[in-house]
């Protein structure tokens, strides 16, 4: 049970009446790289959002480290946020700022690092990112593959056991996709940090992922290893994998 | 000046760091060469090992020296790898601040730049506006009727509730200063003077250009910001044309209008106090109003809204368009929008008071 750090059991989402996450249940594992994937409108970002409890579902269990994320007061789930790092699909960098202040934002508000040292702290999280020279450039300054990277960088502040990341790859050419991939994979290497990833972008999801989960219509039809993924025998994952429309179903 | 040698610990965290970092300046107390950082014994770091990494190489070259690291096991070679370039990054220069006369001379260049552009801003929408639409090259009446029920319709309760109080005030205030001379009637002839030349047109002005100049601006503003703006030129559409145009026309239609709904109520709002609390009887007071001011003052009031409105959009729309940077730019040029218009609105009424007032008598 020690390695599991994120138990979903019975996960239900409305908006309105509409059921857009229905019985969902899964494990992540401490240390891996755990992509949720899936067609558009499936309920993936949906589930990334109540996962680090910017929504509160209808009913089921979310178990953070042992903690239930859906049933926290404000308290708890600011100090559970604390502990984790969300990277935006359009990066969330605050504009006023340059790239070096967004990343050292957390640093000031909850990290306990000595005012002197936070420039440098900042400059080692953006060369993990592959960004030491944009530290005092501003966020309209940087491409869209820059931004996602500096939003990285930003979510690995506080040094998270665990890195929720919306759609890394969304928008990037397949060169500056990649270099994103080859990233994550590093820094789960060097801090040992879980991520789990919302996307759709088969290229990332076949160099990157540990486990798959794949959802369809709020339900989940396949979680388990990426060995398993790209081999089980299930329509849906098939169409998924090998890019077939929906009208080629029989 | 010679190579200096230091040796990392086997765990590079922030306490092993920084005692590193203490012992790096303990021995380049004299100018160094070279500080050589031997890695060879370490398996761990973190990023706060790492910040100390960056914190030592900073201090060596500002010692004059160069920093190094060799040794470096495969547990941390990524590390090492990834922070290479910020290790030899050169430190960043101190921004030279601008001396008296080329910050003088950057500014009126800017103000100068600035105004050429909100001149060719006013050229494009006023061909657009009362030109174009006569050369048969369109004009989207449909946006000009949204334009004139969001500015008009949709602000008439709050431009004649502050109106309204406006009177109410005015009369209350004047009421206790002739009171003693008997003349109260004569707070009648003084909020009308006083609304129509004056007070209704300046303070639906001031309303209208917080409500709708502000609006104006951050939604060409969000636009411009969300490249909305360059896909409207991109498609070959005039912006002018597209969406100044109809919110010009719709503030020169809406704005008098308003200005009369005020003038309306600022003088009920005089007639309230007259008639309930100064006890004039209702006829009388209305007499009194009506026999005040001429068709004259009317007028001059009326006239200067046209240009308030032209200022109101005009600058709402410049502000917008100039918008720099994200979502701080837009609250920032909004800002300023508003205090350009109300700034503004103050110009055109001095101007107007010196014409009517002393020019024409």
């Amino acid at each position: 049970m020690e390695d599991i750090i994120i138990k979903v059991t019975d996960l239900v989402a409305h908006y309105g009446d509409f059921k857009v996450l229905d019985g969902v249940s899964f494990e992540v594992r401490r240390g891996e790289i755990f992509m949720i994937v899936g067609g558009s409108g499936c309920g993936k970002s949906t589930l990334l959002k109540h996962l680090c409890g910017l929504m509160r579902p209808t009913s089921g269990e979310i178990l953070f480290q042992g903690k239930n994320v859906a049933a926290m007061d404000e308290d708890e789930l600011a100090e559970m946020q604390h502990t984790i790092g969300i990277a935006f699909q359009s990066s969330g960098l605050f504009n006023s700022m340059t790239v070096g202040d967004n990343v050292a934002m957390p640093m000031r508000e909850f990290g306990n690092v000595d005012e002197a040292l936070i420039d440098n702290l900042v400059r080692f999280k953006l060369s993990l990112v592959g960004l030491a020279a944009a530290q005092y450039l501003m966020p309209g300054e940087l491409s869209g593959g820059m931004r996602k990277r500096a939003g990285l960088a930003r979510a690995i502040a506080l040094d998270p056991a665990l890195v929720y990341f919306d759609e890394p790859s969304a928008g990037l050419d397949p060169i500056i996709a990649a270099g994103l991939d080859e990233m994550i994979l590093k820094l789960k290497r060097m801090l040992k940090t879980t991520f789990v990833i919302v996307t759709h972008e088969l290229e990332s999801i076949r160099l990157v992922a540990d486990r798959v989960l794949m959802l369809d219509k709020g339900k989940v039809v396949f979680c388990g290893a990426l060995d398993e993924a790209m081999t089980a025998p299930i329509e849906r994952l098939r169409q998924f994998f090998d890019r077939r429309p929906d009208e080629y179903i029989t | 000046m010679s190579d200096t040698r230091l040796k990392a610990p086997d765990k590079l965290n922030g306490e092993t760091g920084a005692r590193l970092f203490d012992e790096a300046r303990r021995i380049c107390r004299k100018d160094i060469k070279t500080l050589i950082l031997d890695l060879s014994q370490t398996r761990d770091m973190d990023s706060l090992g790492g910040a100390w990494l960056l914190k030592i190489a900073e201090y060596a070259r500002r010692r004059g020296g160069e920093f190094k690291w060799e040794g470096q096991p495969e547990a941390i070679a990524d590390f090492m790898a990834m922070l290479a370039p910020a290790l030899k990054m050169k430190p960043r220069p101190a921004r030279k601040e601008p001396g008296m006369f080329e910050s003088l001379s950057d500014a009126l260049t800017g103000a100068a730049c600035e105004f050429a552009e909100f001149l060719n801003l006013c050229v494009d929408a006023i061909y657009w506006t009362a030109v174009a639409p006569f050369e048969g090259k369109g004009f989207r009446f449909d946006a000009f009727l949204d334009e004139a029920h969001e500015m008009g319709v949709r602000a008439i309760r709050i431009v004649c509730l502050m109106n309204f109080l406006l009177g109410l005030i005015i009369a209350m205030l004047s009421a206790k200063q002739v009171e003693a001379f008997g003349m109260q009637i004569y707070v009648a002839n003084l909020i009308m003077i006083g609304f129509a030349r004056e007070l209704a047109a300046i303070m639906t002005a001031t309303v209208v250009s917080a409500r709708t100049g502000a609006a104006i601006a951050a939604e060409l503003a969000t636009m411009k910001v969300q490249e909305e703006i360059d896909a409207l030129r991109g498609m070959g559409i005039n912006v002018a044309q597209y969406l100044i145009a109809p919110k010009l026309l719709a503030l020169l239609v809406v704005l008098p209008c308003l200005v009369t709904l005020g003038l309306i109520s600022g003088l009920a709002g005089g007639a309230v106090w007259g008639v309930f609390v100064l006890g004039f009887r209702p006829s009388i007071w209305y007499q009194q109003t009506l026999g005040a001011a001429y068709m004259d003052d009317i007028i001059q009031g009326m006239l200067k809204t046209v240009f308030f409105a032209i200022a109101i959009a005009l600058i709402g729309c410049h502000n917008g368009l100039r918008v720099a940077g994200g979502s701080r730019g837009v609250g920032l040029m909004t800002t300023r929008a508003v205090v350009m218009d109300i700034f503004m609105l103050i110009c055109i009424d001095i101007v107007f008071a010196a014409i009517f007032y002393y020019l024409l008598g």
